[in-house]
Formats: structure tokens, sequence, C-alpha cells
């Protein structure tokens, strides 16, 4: 299953060995695309234990990193992982790419569910809306913030429940990536121009 | 005539273009990408895994498929569907309403598999076929794909779905420790009747899952265990349990189901790990089979505490010993608290798979169908225990039971001593937390406070001279007036909730009381308010295991 709550959970999980304590910050972007990909972007500050075990689980093994989120989820296909550590600062910024992580059903309508009961949703501006959550996964230890960007193309979104009372963002996007088919297009243009021309040529042989 | 030919043509020319561009532009023609990343191997023993999608959220796939549309048109109505030829016909896996130039969809194929796959006596290779069309799409655009992979027999079970090349830790080896609940079959008729007949004829009746008594469930293990003893069932060992990273030749073990080492009169450390969860289970006891470097052992958890024997004990007369209930018992607890220095100091090759936790997330067991002539030798097997199982009840399982109390693995109750008495107070420490006797000199009251690694939620002891709980929580009060600090609380019973006021907030806890040695002890467990709500969990866990 395909969820807002699994890529949540998933960073969570990555974190799972952080010391308790002290509540921790992470935010997450994700910047969905015209076709239903997404780019996430998760970044995170720590305090300088946390640093530390975090470098020598997985901060200083990217590719242990990126098997450990490939398994957590397994929904998705993933790309393009990128890891950036600012050491001086203890945080590090991870980005990749998720396909089809939005789906579209029969009707054109498209989707993304959070797999949250009432989920904490805040519209930030027409394209952008907020989840703020402290999973219990940790003991309620991490905030995350989650932000998600929904493209320009996106209209009608709108946070609805499906039929288990979970809330799912649903929007309306029309594709441009298509083209026009000037070969349907041209050839109609033609044919109503020669029935008409034939009409008015039929209806002026009748008037003589 | 002259001037409607060119109208005419102009509508010809028209319909010839029209009609045109649905061959050329319209949903019937694509160039779908696909890829596909497939399991090597499945497990029948899993097959209800491997069918739901919500199970372990959805790690456990036949295969999962990545279509991009590459090509300049919208495709309508993009079919999957897939058939495992001899065990799943042609199926639809998913209808994607439009997939638009350059989208991406992803389609995972959870097979429903017939029950009767866990009769599956041999490995075989099968493959499976997939096919993919859209509205409009011609015999050419229909795109069919197929690989091949591996079903094992019922029996086997592999600790990894991790490539050797690329197994990195203990995490990547046991992998798969939550699918050993597919083979624990408490609902196995054959199990079911084992189990009635140990309570029948060796424990003459059992409530363990009904009270929640520690003894009781104590005695319903050594049940279990002097069974195994009067049916003179043996431990045949075999390395079965990676001991190393390097271990590629044991990353699978092929497992004797319950019935089978019922029937069979044998069994490994992790066979009888099954035996035992899948009996303690069928009970209404939580089983927890616990996985070390190349052993494994069986135990449940009540009320917070982990409990565990020593299985392997039966050993066997050609292996020269066999040790008694309350020995294997001992050393099953010995186990449990060496596991718990390791797990606490993180060590990873020290794990163990929480039955009915798993359960929870969609691991269910394995259908295995009734079986007349496994029923006959459970009776003979039963018919051999004759009426020493009454002398092995009443010679181990009282002794046992009396260990609980004397502590052993993970139980607490600190009292000045260290030594609790069976009429005493006692709790469970969770993992990792630091006990402190008589922590304030000032306050003898005080007999021990048990700290959480969060520094915040504490377990206090009090031993008050009192002849009741009210008068005892008086004296504690008074007390703590002269710090500077104040309680209020209400009582229900022999359980009291309340506050405690200072200078630093309010701390709110909760705990119980019993009458000790001509006085009153109150073990009382909380966090300040602040945190109280993150720490509920915790506090819970130490408050339910207080008895």
């Amino acid at each position: 299953m395909k969820t807002i709550k699994n890529i949540l959970i998933l960073f969570l999980l990555m974190l799972g060995f952080l010391a308790m304590g002290q509540q921790t910050q992470q935010k997450i972007d994700m910047d969905i695309d015209n076709v239903g990909n997404a780019k996430i972007t998760v970044s995170m500050t720590m305090n300088a234990s946390q640093w530390q075990v975090w470098n020598a689980n997985l901060g200083n093994n990217p590719a242990a990193l990126k098997r450990e989120i490939e398994r957590s989820m397994p929904a998705y296909f993933l790309d393009d992982f990128k890891l950036e550590k600012d050491d001086m600062n203890r945080s590090f910024n991870l980005s990749l790419n998720a396909y089809g992580v939005c789906e579209i059903n029969k009707r054109g309508v498209w989707s993304i569910e959070t797999d949250q009961k009432d989920a904490n949703v805040t519209e930030l501006t027409d394209h952008k809306y907020m989840l703020v959550s402290s999973p219990m996964e940790l003991g309620g230890a991490v905030q995350q913030t989650f932000t998600i960007n929904f493209p320009s193309e996106a209209t009608d979104i709108k946070v609805d429940k499906d039929s288990l009372g979970k809330s799912i963002f649903e929007f309306d996007m029309n594709n441009t990536a298509g083209g026009i088919n000037f070969m349907m297009w041209g050839g109609l243009l033609f044919m109503i121009v020669g029935a008409g021309w034939t009409g008015v040529s039929l209806m002026t042989n009748k008037s003589k | 005539m002259k001037n409607k030919l060119i109208p005419i043509a102009l509508v010809v020319i028209g319909a010839i273009l029209f009609g045109l561009s649905f061959l050329s532009f319209g949903s019937s023609s694509g160039d779908l990408d696909i890829s596909i990343v497939k399991s090597n191997s499945i497990m029948p023993a899993a097959h209800n895994v491997y069918s739901n999608e919500l199970a372990l959220d959805g790690k456990y796939y036949l295969f999962k498929a990545k279509m991009t549309n590459n090509g300049k048109n919208t495709l309508e109505d993009v079919t999957v569907r897939y058939r495992i030829p001899g065990y799943v016909e042609w199926t639809e896996l998913d209808i994607i309403g439009e997939m638009f130039p350059g989208q991406t969809a992803s389609v995972r194929c959870y097979p429903k598999f017939k029950d009767d796959i866990s009769e599956k006596m041999t490995e075989s290779t099968e493959k499976v076929e997939i096919e993919i069309s859209w509205d409009g799409a011609g015999e050419d655009d229909i795109i069919d794909e197929e690989f091949s992979f591996r079903i094992s027999d019922r029996n086997e079970y592999m600790f990894t779905n991790i490539p050797a090349a690329e197994i990195a830790g203990w995490g990547d080896v046991y992998n798969n420790d939550a699918l050993l609940a597919c083979f624990v079959t408490p609902n196995d008729p054959i199990v079911k009747y084992y189990t009635q007949n140990i309570q029948e004829k060796i424990l003459m009746g059992e409530q363990a899952s009904v009270t929640k008594d520690p003894n009781e469930a104590v005695r319903f293990l050594a049940g279990i265990y002097n069974a195994t003893v009067l049916s003179h069932m043996v431990y045949s060992g075999t390395k079965g349990i990676p001991e190393t990273l390097q271990d590629v030749s044991k990353f699978s073990q092929h497992n004797r189901l319950p019935r089978e080492v019922i029937t069979g009169n044998t069994g490994l450390c992790l066979e009888l790990s099954l035996l035992y969860a899948s009996i303690l289970s069928n009970a209404g006891l939580d089983p927890v089979i616990f996985l070390v470097p190349g052993h494994a052992y069986p135990g449940y958890r009540l009320n917070g505490q982990y409990y565990a024997i020593e299985a392997t004990g039966i050993g066997g007369e050609g292996l020269g010993s066999i040790m008694s209930a309350e020995e294997a018992f001992k050393k099953g607890m010995e186990q449990v608290s060496e596991f718990y220095q390791k797990y606490q100091n993180g060590d990873p090759r020290y794990t163990l798979v929480d039955i009915h936790a798993v359960n929870q997330e969609g691991v269910t067991p394995m259908v295995l169908k009734d079986d007349d002539f496994l029923r006959k030798k459970v009776d003979d097997i039963v018919a051999s225990w004759g009426s020493a199982g009454t002398i092995a009840q009443t010679s181990n399982s009282g002794q046992m039971a009396n260990r609980v109390n004397t502590g052993g693995g993970n139980s607490g109750g600190n009292s000045g001593g260290g030594n609790t008495s069976g009429s005493s107070l006692s709790f469970a420490i969770p993992g990792g937390w630091q006990t402190y006797m008589r922590p304030v000199p000032e306050i003898p009251i005080i007999t021990a406070q048990v700290l959480a690694p969060d520094q915040t939620t504490t377990v206090t002891v009090f031993d008050v001279p009192a002849s009741s709980g009210q008068e005892a929580l008086g004296i504690i009060n008074q007390y703590f007036q002269s710090y500077g600090m104040s309680i209020q609380y209400q009582m229900n019973g022999n359980q009291v909730s309340g506050q405690t006021f200072s200078d630093n907030g309010v701390f709110n806890w909760v705990g119980k009381t019993l009458r000790r040695n001509g006085g009153i002890r109150l073990v009382a467990v909380g966090a300040p308010d602040y945190l109280y709500g993150q720490s509920t969990g915790y506090i819970n866990q130490v408050f339910n295991s207080i008895q």
C-alpha cells in the first residue's frame, strides 16, 4: 500500500536508534510532479550524541541507508538517492525520487492516501499542505513536519475520507505532456469546411 | 459539378485524416517500458503472508512491476494480469484508468495460493506469466513478460530473503524472522488435540490464560516439558541457526511442523520452540521465540515479563542426560537474563519473535487439515504417559512456580535486602532502567527507586510502618511536606493514583499497596505531568506487572 504514513514511518525507523529523552525535529518535503511522481527530501538536525549514533549506523554507510529505505518502502520504485551531510552543524539532507506515488482511478481522479484517520492536515497554500505528527513508534520523541507540494496543474485539491474513514488527498490534473492531435483536429476541420462548402453549393444551385 | 468536387474532396480527406488519427495517435498505440522486481523464492508455509498486501507493510510480494508510458499517447485502462500455471489462473492485478505520457505506475503482485499449497512436500521451479494491455491495444502492442521462481517445500524456512552477497549484518540474517509465526500452528487440529491431552492428563486442568497467574503459567510450561519427556521425545541436533554472517549454508532450515514434532517424537531447538509456541498460543498465552546465535528456545510473555524454558533439555538417552522440568526452566530463565543483557547492549544477534504481535501484522499460521492417522499417533503417545503425568506435575511444577517469586530473568521488586518474599509486591523492570537502593537516606521509607533511561519516568518502592494504605500515604505526605512537597491521591482497593506537587512541577503517578511485614508497601510509577502521556506505555507496563 502506498501511503504518506508509510513514508513518515520509514524515515522515523531510519532514526530508530536515536537516544530518547529529547524531542527531535524532522522535516520531510514531498514535491509531486505532473505525472504523479515525487521528489522526497528529508532534513534533520541532531544533537551531538544522536549524530554520533546515526553516523555510526547509517550516516557513514549510505549504501546501507539506501538499502534500508528501499526495503522499508516495498510499494515504491525509488532512485536518485542523494545524501548531503553537514558535519559542522550535525544535520543531513537526503533526497530521492519515488515513482508512481499518486494513483489515478478510472474516473481520472488522482489520489494519495495518508493511511491516518483524521490526519492533522493544514492547507498552507492552494497547492501546499502540511501534516505534523509525533508517531508513537519512537515514543513521540521525533516530531515530523511533512509538507506536500502538488503540481501547478493540479486543481480541485481536497482532503477526503476513504471507505475506512482515513484521510486521502484527491485532485484533478490534466496532462499537458501528450501534445495536440493535429491529424484528428485537421481532419475534423476539413470535414466541417467541406460539408459546409457542399451545403452552400447545394443551396446556391437550388436557388438558381 | 466541378464546384462540388473540391468540397467533397475536403470531406473525404478530412474523414481519412480523422480515421487515421485514431490509428496513429489514438489510445491504441503505446510505448510502455516495463521493469520487474521479483522474489526468487517463496515459502508455502507463508502463503497467507504473500497473499496479503497489508501483511508486514507489504514486504512479501511475488513481484512488482514499474511501468512508464514513454509514448506520446495517453493509454486508457491499462490492465495488468498474471498467472502461475498450476497454482493461480489468469488474475487481474490492477487497472490504471489513464497513463499519461511520461507517467509511471507501479503494481505489486500478492498471489492468492490455495490452502493446499501447505501440503507441498517438494520444492519446484514455477513460472509467472504477466500480460499488460490497454484499451484499443493491438496484438502487437500487448506486452508479455515471464520469469521463473522457486517454491520451496512446506517445511523449509529461510532465515532471510536477502541474497548472500548482500548480507551486511544480523538484521539481514534475521530478515524473515517474523515468518516463523507461520510455522506456529495453534489451530492445527493435531496440535489442539495434543494440547487438550496435556491439559487433561498431565496438568489435570489449568487456567493460566484466564488468571494470568505466573505460577499457573509456569505450571503449564512445565506440563508441556513433562509431556515431551514422558513421550521419550528426543533432541536431534543440527546446526540450523546461523552462528556467523558467513554461515550462508545455514540461512535456511528444514523445520518439522509442530504436528510432525509431536508424532515424530524428535525435534531441533527451533522445531521444539515452534511446538511450544503452538501449544502456548492454543492455550491462550502469548508465546515468544528467542533467537540467539546457534540456538532458539521458547517462552511466553505474561504481565510484561518474559519466561522461557530450555526445551532441548529433554536430551535423550543417547545423549546421556535429561533435565528435569525445573532444571530446564532454570536454564531457560538464565538464558533470558543473558538475552536481555546482550539485547540491551544492542547485540543484533539476539532477537525474539513475539508470535501474537506478528500475527496482528498479518503473519498468520499455515492451514493444516485434520488427520486421523496422526490423531491415532497422538493417542499412542498419550497412552505412554500413563499415570506418570500426575507424578511429574506434582514433583516439578510446584517447585518451579516458587521460582517465579524468587526472581529470575527480568523480575524486579527489590526490597531492602534484595530478596523478594512471596508476600511482597513485585514488578517487572523494563530493560535499561537503573535501580537505586535507599536513594534518599533522609527519607528511610523509600526503599528503592528505579529510573527509566529518559531520567524522568520513575518507579518508587515505599515501605511504611502503617496499618493501612491511607495511613501509609499520610506518612509519606508528612515526609514530603518537610521537603516542600505534597501529594494528593485517590485510593480504590489496593490501587492508588495521585499527584506530587513540588517547586519542580507536578508528578503524576499510579501504584499499588500491600500489607507486608507489619507495614505497608507502596509501589508507585509515574512521570512529570508534561511527559506523562508520552510515558504511558512504560507506566502501564510497570503498573500492570505489579503484583
